[in-house]
């Protein structure tokens, strides 16, 4: 009975954890790389464990509809525990034991946090379930069908399967080595695991780095820029609860043991899964942004009280295209917050909603790029062939648009897909910048600054942009231009509230010379004055900067010169 | 033995691929009993209609549009008459042994094609196309760096070789088997061969663990070609035919982005020279190196005796001082040569061959052919780096005889996509090149027939797959020819590279 009610608590627990990733699993289907057709299956292929990679990376395109995938994967951790409890032949309350390689599987699914967006392994997301799984029936098919004289067989097959099964294969051979009693044959089995990786190279990878065929499949985590251990952590205590579970797992029928198992399974996923609300929105926010579905951008924008530079970013871009930018963004807050990162990862606005942000921009030579740059570290993934197919509807490029549509017309949920046709700003906004040849600029402030110099052009949505990230920069020498341009283009149309404020602080701060009159509402003025008023008082009143920050934040959180003033990040 | 080795591991993955999709089964299917007559070529994919093609090419395996079509049948007539359907889906795949034998019995004469295809339940004859043999067969082999298009990032990069009479591709060296600093990363490129053989050759190792790698003899160096007096390494090689010496050039290269043009990316030099590597003694000398002009892409002519390389015109004053950004499309290239003493290793005075930017144009990458008869060059309207420019094309001029007219090229060349990288085979019959022209992206190998100053429809490296060019997301670069295959294997050059 607590046998099956701790059983029913973890059962509860992984699908609650699961429901809530679900956003993470979706965002898996879109970064993950499983491209139908031989170039993409050879090139796995050729490398150990690449056949795990490719079922995996198949098995992840599932994610789309997370509850499928999701269902999958669970499905695989049942056979695991199932299968699991026969090839270790445990009985009674043992069984409970098996709970300890599911938690690890189900917290590497939820551990990895930013690293989603920019780690390479390939079919990461089933690949190591499926591989275990395939190991426990290895275990469980040479327990049950050899005697243990004939084990060396088993431990030569093990072996033979290191191209297949990677580092699991080397987990199969000391599992069933140390599952019984040791005999010498058994110590040459251990032995021979230390060179399996070696004598593979030699044999079939000569053309790799001994690197990457040692412990091949054991999920590293290292681009150029960044590396991270403890995400392999769950894999190393996965082999090692695999071993324990062989040597002690029958001695352990204890009454105790579903509790322990229950509780240490539960903890484990909890200490290192990824739990960030800002993680989950920016997440949200692309994902309805790559579907024009502005209103959701701005709902879910309008519900977070500190968002990412990403949020923000999508949130002036829906704003673009809803209307009302210079009324309606300062209220909801441009002042961005770090995301949590316990990594220190050198992840940004670039790799979460820079590709999407510069298409909706118009700056389709800079997505392009972007995509490419990113799909090149990172795997040609749906998110980023989507991107391109955009790209290439919107510059007309008919023979690359079909490339890209045809690779996702394999997927099983994008068989119908096509990319939405460019925005009516997307289309004015293209022609509204002239060429020019820039470096690599593949910083967060870039598009930012470059918007800020539209401020020639005649395209009307270029020159409310223009105005709008001249404000974002604090920069009055552009602001001045961009204003002039804007009242130009747009004659005879309200003055929006957020040029107004930007007006009156550049006039009372930083006046131009030659001073351009504008009418200014009353209340906007009004405003104005109490503002400072506010922030001389709170000064006087010996507050930080910080504590004047929150201090006025309820009565002026929602004009420029709160922005202005309080803003941290510059371009 | 190591080509043993990797012929089985290439063919362990083809069975398994074919096993896991099966889709390599041979299939002989009937001709359609009736069908509606189509008064035009098919719109097959690689184009293969009424292509002339080696006497020793691999199957032109081809496919009708997956999205138009669900089956189609290829009936095959030999010259002696016979027969044979093939056709599974929307593909058509020869099997090699069949396919060779066709060929053997068609050298010098025609296959005749007739194709009918599936359009929603009703079957299309469309008009019945050729593949010319040619009696010429092709160098066995080429070899590319296969690299995404990329612009400043780049992770897993190769050079490969490719037997053209069949579809074996191997590796030749990768970047990650000797890459050992992750941030810096590792690039492989400019790969080069003596006469079209392996014995001698070279390609670059760049950023981290950098050098040259030479094969002397078949013995495999490491060397750095810097010197004191040179810009840079040597970047862009040509082997002498004869004589243990390569001529490169220097360059301070440099990328850039264009935020609205098509073309997206410039790459140019800020500075450049044409040095002599002497591959026995490991000296560098200094070939050309005038300070206020770019000299790049030297090339070898088939006998040794001249070398034939790129060379700017002077740039009006006012232009000089500024950055190169600012002008970069006034930049043009013409193309000269020096004569080269055999014996004393002296160069004579510099020659105009081509004068390109008279015609406000600019010629890059000069190819003599082995008889010496003609040069092929990349063409563009400004610049060194065609393959990046959507008027990129390749042109042929003579170097002898009475018609010194420019011979027409648009059987090999596209409209509109860049065709850059012209090369010949060891018989200089076959013109390679590599062209943007499938999607304006992804630039792919063609391969044209030349026979006495004519030029035929260029047609595409054949795949086993003809989706694989669909799939493939990666560029050829470089394209060149080879007799022969290299021996060594990719962990005996990473060897050179602990020592």
């Amino acid at each position: 009975m607590l046998l099956y009610a701790c059983l029913l608590t973890f059962i509860s627990f992984v699908a609650a954890i699961l429901f809530f990733n679900r956003e993470v699993l979706y965002t898996a289907h879109e970064r993950s790389e499983y491209l139908y057709g031989s170039p993409f299956f050879h090139t796995l292929l050729s490398k150990p464990f690449g056949l795990m990679q490719y079922v995996g990376g198949w098995l992840t395109q599932f994610f789309y509809v997370p509850a499928v995938g999701g269902s999958i994967l669970a499905a695989i951790w049942a056979l695991i525990f199932f299968v699991g409890m026969k090839a270790f032949r445990l009985q009674g309350s043992a069984v409970a034991l098996m709970i300890l390689p599911v938690a690890c599987l189900l917290t590497s699914i939820v551990d990895l946090g930013y690293w989603i967006y920019i780690f390479t392994v390939r079919g990461y997301w089933f690949s190591q379930s499926v591989a275990y799984l395939l190991m426990l029936l290895l275990l469980w098919v040479a327990r049950s069908t050899t005697s243990r004289d004939w084990h060396f067989v088993w431990y030569l097959i093990g072996i033979c399967l290191y191209p297949v099964l990677g580092w699991f294969s080397l987990l199969f051979v000391l599992c069933l080595a140390l599952s019984d009693k040791i005999s010498w044959r058994e110590l040459l089995a251990i032995v021979f695991v230390f060179f399996t990786a070696h004598i593979c190279r030699t044999l079939l990878y000569s053309n790799l780095k001994i690197d990457d065929v040692v412990m091949a499949g054991l999920p590293k985590f290292e681009n150029p820029s960044d590396k991270s251990d403890y995400l392999s952590a769950p894999f190393w205590i996965l082999g090692v609860v695999s071993i324990l579970i062989s040597l002690f797992g029958r001695h352990l029928a204890k009454r105790f043991v579903p509790i322990v198992s229950a509780i240490l399974g539960i903890l484990f996923t909890v200490l290192f899964m990824y739990s960030d609300r800002n993680y989950i929105d920016e997440m949200r926010m692309v994902r309805s942004a790559e579907k024009d579905n502005w209103k959701e951008v701005i709902d879910i924008v309008s519900e977070n009280p500190n968002p990412t530079v990403s949020m923000i970013m999508l949130k002036n871009i829906a704003l673009m295209n809803e209307g009302g930018l210079l009324d309606r963004s300062f209220k909801m807050n441009n002042i961005d917050f770090n995301i949590c990162n316990p990594d220190s990862l050198h992840v940004s606005f670039l790799e979460i909603a820079a590709p999407v942000a510069y298409y909706h921009y118009g700056m389709l030579n800079e997505a392009i790029r972007l995509n490419f740059e990113n799909a090149i570290q990172a795997g040609f993934s749906p998110i980023y062939l989507k991107m391109l197919s955009r790209c290439a509807l919107a510059t007309g490029d008919a023979k690359l648009l079909q490339r890209y549509t045809n690779l996702l017309h394999h997927h099983p949920f994008y068989r119908h897909w096509n990319p939405l046709m460019p925005t009516h700003a997307v289309s004015e906004l293209r022609n509204a910048f002239p060429d020019e040849l820039t470096g690599v600029e593949n910083s967060d402030s870039y598009i930012v600054n470059s918007i800020s110099m539209w401020n020639k052009s005649e395209s009307k949505v270029a020159s409310e942009q223009a105005l709008f990230y001249s404000m974002i920069r604090r920069d009055s020498r552009r602001f001045w231009a961009s204003l002039r341009n804007f009242v130009n283009l747009h004659q005879g149309e309200q003055f929006p509230v957020h040029a107004q404020e930007a007006y009156i602080m550049y006039t009372d701060k930083a006046p131009e010379a030659k001073r351009m009159m504008l009418p200014v509402e009353q209340s906007v003025l009004d405003r104005y004055k109490s503002f400072w008023t506010s922030l001389e008082s709170c000064a006087r009143n010996g507050l930080k900067p910080d504590q004047i920050e929150e201090e006025m934040r309820p009565s002026f959180g929602d004009t420029y010169w709160y922005y202005n003033i309080f803003g941290k990040r510059r371009y | 033995m190591i080509t043993m080795k990797r012929y089985i591991i290439s063919r362990l993955h083809f069975w398994a691929f074919s096993l896991l999709i099966l889709s390599s089964c041979v299939h002989h299917p009937d001709v359609p009993s009736s069908s509606t007559e189509v008064k035009s070529l098919p719109a097959i994919f690689p184009d293969y209609c009424d292509v002339t093609v080696p006497s020793n090419i691999a199957p032109l395996n081809f496919m009708l549009p997956a999205n138009e079509y669900s089956e189609c049948v290829a009936r095959i007539t030999t010259p002696d008459g016979k027969q044979q359907t093939y056709g599974s889906g929307v593909k058509v795949q020869f099997p090699e042994s069949d396919w060779h034998d066709m060929l053997d019995v068609s050298k010098g004469s025609s296959i005749k094609v007739e194709l009918w295809g599936k359009k929603k339940d009703q079957w299309l004859s469309f008009t019945p196309f050729e593949f010319r043999i040619a009696e010429q067969p092709i160098d066995e082999y080429v070899s590319y760096r296969l690299i995404e298009p990329s612009y400043v990032a780049w992770t897993f990069m190769e050079i490969a070789q490719r037997n053209v009479t069949s579809f074996e591709e191997t590796q030749i060296f990768n970047n990650e088997i000797t890459s050992n600093d992750r941030q810096k990363g590792q690039c492989v490129n400019c790969h080069s061969y003596q006469n079209y053989k392996t014995d001698n050759m070279l390609f670059h190792v760049r950023l981290s663990n950098s050098g040259t790698i030479i094969v002397n003899d078949g013995k495999i160096s490491k060397v750095n070609l810097k010197r004191d007096y040179t810009i840079s390494s040597g970047v862009y090689p040509s082997w002498h035919p004869t004589e243990k010496l390569v001529a490169f050039s220097t360059d301070i290269t440099r990328q850039a982005f264009h935020t609205a043009h098509p073309n997206k990316i410039e790459v140019y030099d800020e500075a450049s020279d044409v040095i002599l590597y002497d591959v026995e003694k490991d000296s560098v000398s200094v070939v050309s190196n005038d300070p206020d002009l770019l000299e790049v892409y030297p090339s070898w002519s088939p006998d040794g005796k001249y070398l034939y390389y790129c060379k700017t015109v002077p740039l009006p004053e006012e232009l000089r001082h500024l950055d190169i950004r600012s002008f970069y499309s006034k930049l043009q290239y013409n193309l000269y040569r020096r004569s080269f003493d055999l014996t004393s290793h002296q160069f004579g005075d510099e020659e105009l061959v081509y004068d390109a930017a008279s015609e406000d144009k600019s010629a890059t990458l000069p190819r003599v052919s082995p008889d010496g008869r003609y040069l092929l060059f990349a063409r563009g309207q400004y610049g060194c780096f065609h393959i990046r420019h959507s008027d990129g094309d390749v042109a042929c001029m003579p170097l002898e005889g009475d018609d010194r007219s420019e011979r027409d090229m648009t059987n090999l060349n596209s409209e509109g996509f860049a065709d850059s990288y012209p090369t010949w085979s060891s018989n200089g019959h076959w013109i390679m090149c590599s062209s943007r022209r499938g999607d304006s992206n992804f630039s792919r190998i063609y391969i044209s027939y030349f026979n006495n100053g004519k030029v035929e429809k260029a047609f595409m490296l054949p795949q086993e797959d003809p989706d694989h060019n669909a799939y493939r997301l990666k560029c050829y670069n470089r394209p060149e020819f080879m007799v022969e295959p290299v021996k060594h294997t990719v962990e005996e050059f990473s060897r050179v590279f602990d020592k």
